[in-house]
Parts: C-alpha cells; sequence; structure tokens
C-alpha cells in the first residue's frame, strides 16, 4: 500500500503562500481563529485519516455494502468513523456558533475534506451528504423542522441525503413525477405535512445500517402544481418519522415522548414507508452504498414541507452548488492520491536504462528517471495540483461572499457562481485521465488488485457523471452562468486573469507564460462572442459543443491558477532553503509542462468550436 | 486529582536532519515539530482520568516560544492549561530541575510524561524528577489505573510486565497501550486558543553544552549473494567485512 495520499506542504503552500487564508481572520465572524486554529484542524483531519480512514481503502471497496432483510449493511467500520465525526464536531464545523458550529472558513474545512477523501473517497461522503441535506435545512425549513431534525443530523446518529433522482428523471428532473399530496384534505388536517409517492434511485447512503434514521431531503411535485421545473418542492422524508401522540402541529409532538433509541432527543420513531428496494453494484466507490428507494408503496409515507410551495429546486441548487464543489475536491482527492502511489512506484521500480547509457552490465534505472515516466506524472501533478489551487480559490470566495456585503459580496458570488461549473467537471473529467496514467506507470502491476491505483482509476469514473453530468455543466456556463447579468461574471472572471497576467509580468522568468495566458484568453474570449452570435439564428447548434467550450474554460482557467500559483513560487524560491528549493522548482516545472502540453490544447479546441460544420447537429439517429 | 503532563517538542519522526553553526545547532528550517509520541500517551491518559475522576491537567513544556504551537495542541487535546519555562532544554538534568521547581510549587498528585523523548531518547527526566521531589518514579507505565490513593499500574520489565502498586504522588514515564492518542476535536481546537498558557522564567542554567553533532555513517550498499555460493559469502564476511 502507498504510504502518501496527499501532500500536507502543498496544502499549506496554497492556503498560506498563495491564498493567504489567514487573512480571513481579519472579518468579525472569522475573528476568534488563526493560522494556528487552521493547523490544528488539518492535523486533526489528517489523524483520522491516516488511523481511521485509510486503513478501511481496500477492505470497504471488496466488501461492498449488501442489502439484507430489507436493510443495506454497510462496513461495519464505518459506525466508529461516522461517530466520530459527529461527537467531534465535524458535520457542522463551518456553520455558526449559535447553532453549535465552529464557524471554520470553507477554504480550511474544504482543505480538510480533501485530506479524508485522499484517505478513503467512500468513507468521506457519509459526514458531508449529511452536513448538506442538514444545510439546507437550515438555510430554508421552518424552525421546527430545524429543531427536530438538525441536532441528531449534527451529531451523526440521523444520516442526511439528497433525494433527485427518479428512473426517468435524472439530467431532466423537471420531469420527476414523485407526487406530494396535502393532508390537509384528510380528516384530520396537517398544514406543511404531506403524502409522498414515487421512486428514488442512485441515492448515496440512502440507507445503512449504522445510523439510527435517513432524512431524505427529497423532491416531489405537489398536486395541482404548476407543470415542470416550476412545481417542484422540496421535503423532508425521514425514513423513520417521529410517532405522533397528538397534539403537536406539523402532526409532531415535542413534549410529550418518550426516550427510544437516540441519545439526544426523546422521541418515539417509526416507519415511514421508505423502502429499499436494491442496493446498486458500482464501477467503484464502493464502500458507500447508492439506494433505490420506494418512497409510499403503502400509501403511508409523510413529507415535510421545507421553505415555501413550488421553490424546491431553487433551494437545491444551493446544496447542489455546493455539492459541486465537493466532487470537484474528491475527484481532485482520489487523482492526488493516485498520484502519490505511482510516484512512490516509480522511485523504487527499476526497468530498463535511460536512453543515453543502455549499458547492460549497470543496473537497470529506476523508471522515473524515462522522460515518458516523468511526462505521466508531470501531466497527474499538473491536473491534480491545477484542480486543487481553482477549488481551494473558490472556497474563498465562497468564504468571501459569506463576510462581505453589498457589491464586493456580489463580485465574489458572480465568480463562484460562474467557475463552479468549472471546478466541478475540470478535476472530474481530467481526474480520469490522471488515475489512468497512474496505472499505466505501474503497468501490469498496476492493472492488479495488489495495488490501489486500480481502485482510484475506478472511483474517479463516477464524478464526470454524479452532481450533474459534464454535458449538463457545459450547458450551464455556455447557456446560462456566461450571459447572466449581461455577461458580468465573465468580464469578472477576466479581470481576475488580466491582474495575475501584470503581475506575472513583473517576472522576467515569468513573462511568456503571462504572454500565452494572455494570447489564450483573447482566444476564448473571441470563441465565446462566436458562440454567442450563434444563439439567436439557432440555439441547438449554440448549445451543441457547450462541453467542448467547458473544456476549453476549464483549461485557461487552471493555466490562471498555474500563474497564480508560478509567480508565488517564483517570489519564494529567492529566499528558499532545503526542501522547499525542490517545493517551489517542482512548482515551476510543473507550471511549464502545463503551459507546454495542455494550455496548447486550446488550439484544437478553438478549431472546432469556430467551424461551421454541425456534425452533432446534422447526424440522425438512424446513420448510427 | 491534579495531574502535570510534561511534554517534549521534538522533530517530527520524517523529518530531514542537518546542522548548523559549524554543525553546533541543529537545523530547525523547515522541521515539523510535534509532542513526542510518548507524552502523546501520557497526555491521552491523564485527560481520561480528568474526565473519570475530576480535576485538572496541566501540560508543561521546557522550551523556547517556538513550542507554543504543540502545547496548544495539547490544549486542544483536553489540558485545562499550560505552563512553558522559557528557554532551551539544554540536558536532562536541567530540563528536570525546572519540572522540579514548578512541581514543588503547585503539588501535584500524578506527574506524567513520556517514557523517553524521540530526539535524544535519554528517558532520565522522569527520574531525575522524582529524585528531586523525594517521589517515587516508575517507568515504562503500560496500564495505569487510581483507586484513591492508590495507583495500580502495568510495566514492561525485561522479557515481561510487571503489576504494581504505589501510593501517590508519582512520577511515571509513560508508554502504549495506556491509552489510545486523542484527536482534536472541533470544540477542542477553539477553545485551546484561550485556555490560560503560563509563561516562567527558568531556574540554574543548563550544565552542558553541544560541541559538535555528526550524523550516522551512510548505509553501505547492499550486496546480493546467490544462496548455493556459500564461500563467496564466507569469503565476503571475512575478508570485506572482516566480522569472521
Amino acid at each position: 500500500m502507498a504510504t502518501q495520499f496527499f501532500s500536507k506542504r502543498n496544502l499549506q503552500f496554497l492556503l498560506y503562500e498563495v491564498f493567504d487564508a489567514e487573512s480571513l481572520t481579519k472579518y468579525p465572524y472569522y475573528q476568534d481563529h488563526a493560522r494556528e486554529t487552521f493547523d490544528m484542524v488539518l492535523d486533526s483531519a489528517e489523524q483520522i485519516a491516516e488511523k481511521m480512514l485509510k486503513p478501511l481503502l481496500t477492505e470497504m471497496d471488496r466488501k461492498e455494502p449488501q442489502l439484507v432483510d430489507g436493510k443495506i449493511r454497510i462496513h461495519e467500520g464505518m459506525r466508529n468513523i461516522i461517530k466520530k465525526f459527529g461527537d467531534d464536531g465535524w458535520i457542522n464545523a463551518g456553520f455558526s456558533y449559535e447553532e453549535g458550529g465552529q464557524q471554520i472558513p470553507s477554504t480550511v474545512l474544504n482543505s480538510a475534506a480533501f485530506i479524508f477523501q485522499a484517505a478513503n473517497y467512500s468513507s468521506s461522503v457519509f459526514p458531508f451528504l449529511t452536513t448538506g441535506a442538514a444545510n439546507l435545512l437550515r438555510s430554508f425549513g421552518s424552525k421546527e423542522l430545524q429543531e427536530i431534525y438538525i441536532p441528531n443530523m449534527y451529531a451523526g446518529i440521523w444520516q442526511g441525503t439528497m433525494a433527485l433522482t427518479e428512473p426517468d428523471a435524472g439530467s431532466s428532473l423537471s420531469d420527476i413525477t414523485t407526487t406530494a399530496e396535502p393532508t390537509d384534505s384528510d380528516a384530520e388536517c396537517r398544514p406543511g405535512v404531506y403524502k409522498i409517492k414515487g421512486q428514488k434511485i442512485y441515492i448515496s447512503a440512502g440507507d445503512h445500517d449504522m445510523c439510527e434514521n435517513v432524512i431524505h431531503l427529497m423532491l416531489a411535485k405537489i398536486k395541482g402544481g404548476p407543470a415542470g421545473a416550476k412545481g417542484i418542492s422540496l421535503f423532508v422524508v425521514p425514513q423513520k418519522r417521529i410517532k405522533e401522540t397528538g397534539g403537536g402541529s406539523n402532526g409532531i409532538n415535542t413534549t410529550n415522548i418518550e426516550n427510544q433509541t437516540s441519545n439526544i432527543e426523546h422521541r418515539i420513531l417509526e416507519d415511514n414507508d421508505v423502502l429499499t428496494a436494491g442496493v446498486y453494484h458500482k464501477m467503484g466507490y464502493k464502500g458507500a452504498p447508492i439506494a433505490h428507494l420506494m418512497v409510499g408503496s403503502n400509501d403511508n409515507t409523510l413529507g415535510y414541507l421545507v421553505g415555501e410551495p413550488h421553490k424546491g429546486l431553487t433551494y437545491m441548487f444551493q446544496m447542489m452548488n455546493e455539492a459541486r464543489i465537493g466532487v470537484g475536491m474528491n475527484a481532485a482527492a482520489i487523482g492526488t492520491a493516485a498520484y502519490y502511489a505511482s510516484l512512490e512506484y516509480a522511485k523504487e521500480r527499476p526497468q530498463g536504462r535511460v536512453i543515453s547509457d543502455k549499458d547492460i552490465s549497470k543496473p537497470q534505472t529506476q523508471i522515473i528517471r524515462h522522460a515518458d515516466v516523468k511526462r505521466m506524472l508531470l501531466f497527474q501533478k499538473a491536473v491534480v495540483e491545477g484542480s486543487l489551487a481553482l477549488l481551494t480559490q473558490c472556497g474563498l470566495y465562497a468564504d468571501l461572499a459569506h463576510v462581505t456585503e453589498g457589491e464586493e459580496r456580489e463580485y465574489y458570488h458572480l465568480l463562484l457562481d460562474l467557475l463552479t461549473p468549472i471546478a466541478k467537471s475540470y478535476p472530474s473529467e481530467m481526474c480520469c485521465l490522471s488515475t489512468s496514467a497512474a496505472v499505466q506507470i505501474l503497468g501490469g502491476a498496476g492493472y492488479t488488485t495488489d495495488f490501489p491505483v486500480e481502485q482510484f482509476y475506478r472511483e474517479a469514473r463516477i464524478h464526470p457523471i454524479h452532481e450533474g453530468t459534464t454535458g449538463i455543466h457545459g450547458l450551464d456556463l455556455l447557456g446560462r452562468k456566461i450571459i447572466i447579468k449581461n455577461g458580468k461574471s465573465l468580464q469578472l472572471f477576466f479581470e481576475e486573469l488580466m491582474k495575475t497576467i501584470e503581475q506575472a509580468s513583473e517576472y522576467e522568468s515569468l513573462k511568456p507564460f503571462a504572454e500565452k495566458l494572455r494570447k489564450y484568453l483573447e482566444k476564448s474570449a473571441g470563441i465565446t462572442q462566436h458562440l454567442l452570435s450563434l444563439a439567436a439564428a439557432d440555439l441547438e447548434v449554440f448549445l451543441s459543443d457547450a462541453t467542448l467550450y467547458l473544456e476549453l474554460f476549464g483549461i485557461v482557467t487552471i493555466a490562471w491558477q498555474w500563474l497564480v500559483q508560478g509567480i508565488k513560487a517564483q517570489e519564494k524560491l529567492a529566499t528558499a532553503q532545503g526542501d522547499d528549493v525542490n517545493f517551489y522548482q517542482g512548482k515551476l516545472a510543473t507550471m511549464r509542462y502545463f503551459y507546454e502540453y495542455e494550455l496548447v490544447k486550446i488550439d484544437g479546441l478553438a478549431r472546432r468550436l469556430m467551424s461551421s460544420d454541425n456534425v452533432t447537429v446534422e447526424m440522425q439517429s438512424e446513420w448510427f | 486529582m491534579k495531574i502535570l503532563v510534561c511534554i517534549t517538542n521534538v522533530p517530527d519522526t520524517t523529518a530531514k536532519i542537518s546542522f548548523t553553526d559549524g554543525d553546533t545547532k541543529f537545523n530547525k528550517t523547515g522541521v515539523t515539530y510535534i509532542c513526542g509520541p510518548y507524552d502523546d500517551y501520557a497526555l491521552s491518559r491523564a485527560v481520561e482520568l480528568r474526565d473519570q475522576l475530576g480535576g485538572t491537567v496541566t501540560v508543561m513544556n521546557v522550551g523556547e516560544a517556538d513550542s507554543e504551537q504543540v502545547i496548544r495542541k495539547c490544549l486542544a487535546i483536553g489540558a485545562d492549561d499550560a505552563i512553558r519555562v522559557n528557554c532551551e532544554p539544554t540536558d536532562s538534568y536541567f530540563v528536570a530541575e525546572q519540572i522540579a521547581v514548578v512541581a514543588a510549587q503547585e503539588k501535584y498528585d500524578l506527574i506524567l510524561m513520556g517514557r523517553e523523548s524521540i530526539d535524544y531518547n535519554g528517558g532520565i527526566v522522569h527520574g531525575l524528577v522524582a529524585q528531586m521531589l523525594g517521589i517515587p518514579s516508575l517507568s515504562p507505565v503500560m496500564k495505569l489505573e487510581i483507586d484513591g490513593n492508590t495507583a495500580k499500574m502495568t510495566r514492561e520489565i525485561e522479557g515481561g510486565k510487571e503489576d504494581i502498586e504505589a501510593s501517590l504522588p508519582l512520577v511515571l514515564g509513560c508508554q502504549e497501550p495506556i491509552a489510545e492518542w486523542k484527536i482534536p476535536n472541533m470544540r477542542g481546537i477553539m477553545t485551546a486558543r484561550t485556555k490560560p498558557l503560563r509563561v516562567l522564567e527558568p531556574v540554574g542554567e543548563g550544565l552542558t553544552v553541544t560541541s559538535k553533532y555528526e550524523l550516522p555513517a551512510p548505509k553501505g550498499a547492499c550486496k546480493m549473494v546467490s544462496a548455493d555460493e556459500a564461500e563467496k559469502l564466507i569469503d565476503l564476511l571475512k575478508n570485506e567485512a572482516k566480522v569472521l
């Protein structure tokens, strides 16, 4: 088993040297923190990852969840892990003191999550799914719903999920058919309480035996409401509901309930008719169960409306946007673990001799000396460290949007909103390729289960699919994000890049990179104008290569992040000592690699995006 | 129960070791410091005993200001307050002297520390402190329970284990599996910054000065000898390694 799975030095470089996370402490909301606090959060994350998560990496892959007697059984080791995250306050660490949280900035918490994900992706998802669901409730749920559900979720006693996808509605959520019928037509009128009926599929942690209850934040359509996306509402649909003993609003009596199973809430739980019809057996990410749920099969599922009717999708997008940054982080983390596993192997594995010295009497050389192996290592390093830089940048924008007001707040919001599809899709797509490079470096050994890289390769593949496919994010970027507010987000993004280009131009050694980025930024702007000019004439043509546009945008964005890192590395190199010299030299060489091997891919993409040949639109189904 | 836990601020086990000033000083550049792993065990058990029996846990370090980061981590793990004696820990006797002065004033029921540090691995500070205070010292303690005024312990001895009892106060050198290492939780991390940390000036002066550090010679290359070439192996052992 590979020993290193992430680089603490790189996290420190990004957090403190590049993005100055410590500067957040000047805002009142974060004033109780200091670098010392941030370091301790990361150290604790590392210890949990090393001692609890990483030891189960392979075992959770081999012993995947099973459906037994209607209940999904997961790895027993998850009991302690979920409990640890709940007991130690990780699930609500980012929330306010008033809510029992510690107001830890996203910039830091995302880095901690990155450590967990790199250690064992499957095990890391359980607590953070609960964080996302609880965050929705605290944002939009009634005080009563918050009081009932959130404490047990924060404590890790109840699992949170988001239940969106249905057998015939995945990317197209406007087509969901799960229904919600008001109970106020019943003899016993219960405002806000609905009967839910339908099916949900691919629900991560949708059922398992390591928590007392599962709380689904579920999308459904209220009968008689508007058609399509405008008729979607959000409900809390618990797997087990609190038994009604009469007298409470929403059918929930919070005062006269006996202690039953939960440690911190004294309520009796009863079945809510949410049946687990199956557990999916997946290609990777096997330790976390993905459930197929039957809701209201016996006409006895109650759902509790969150916020206002028909605003469910808007609410859910808050969670989805956060989750999308999380998915990008997952991918970067898995890619990072694969990179270090292949790096370790390349340093130890002797095979062949360098091209310039083929003397057979000499021992074989370690494969890290072969240029092609170095290329594959550089590719991985460029992708994963470039992605991590972008994701850290997004965390910082989220924190700054949280603590600023007015125009400044809008500025950070617009940038974060624009960059979200890229922060999700670039790492997701590219880490499929980078983990493949890791397998390639190990050769035949990499294709066996004796080494972890094949698992990383399989686990990377889900990320271009879940939380919106790459295709959906392409449409989101080209069809929506770059044109909202008359293209203000895009303008701000270009200004950010220009600032970096100006900064880099102050260093003689970085001028060529600054010039290249300027050239490709101008090219990208031209392509954007060209595509927008197609929109009025033919929307289908306009959006037909949205995925390629997303790819192009992703490369420019990561090139920007590499220049940001290059500036800091160049600045620090002047006074660096010891291992830091190698660290900064490594950063500068990887930036060079990105500009030489990756940025130039824009030329090919540009040719296609500027072409008037609409083959994908014109191709007929029958011609396949 | 009033417990003092003495901790060392030592380079991470993965740190690359080098020296400066003509090989007379350890080069701290780029080195990550940690709480001594055996001290971590002692602290974890102290926190458990405090939670079980009530009282306080004070963490103490003899070291310069840069050790405060590690001290704060100990506070995050659960110690109630901390003392740092502001000086370079030049030798075991000097360190023990500082601990003994504080302990004599504060009257602790238990003084716990790791069985040894992991930088110089002297393993004598607990004995020296006990001698200076005139109380018993035991090491390495693998198990510790407190029953009234009696400590019930298991310690490792040559070739086995020994169950032993002694009255408080005591100085103990600890090792695994006396407790599981504790990982600071979020609340602990946030409260660590506001817990009291007293800085005291040292008494006396260090007795030793390092005149020169030297790294061990690098390991020689490994020669592989085929299993059917025993004579060649004997020859190498005799004439090259000169161990036969």
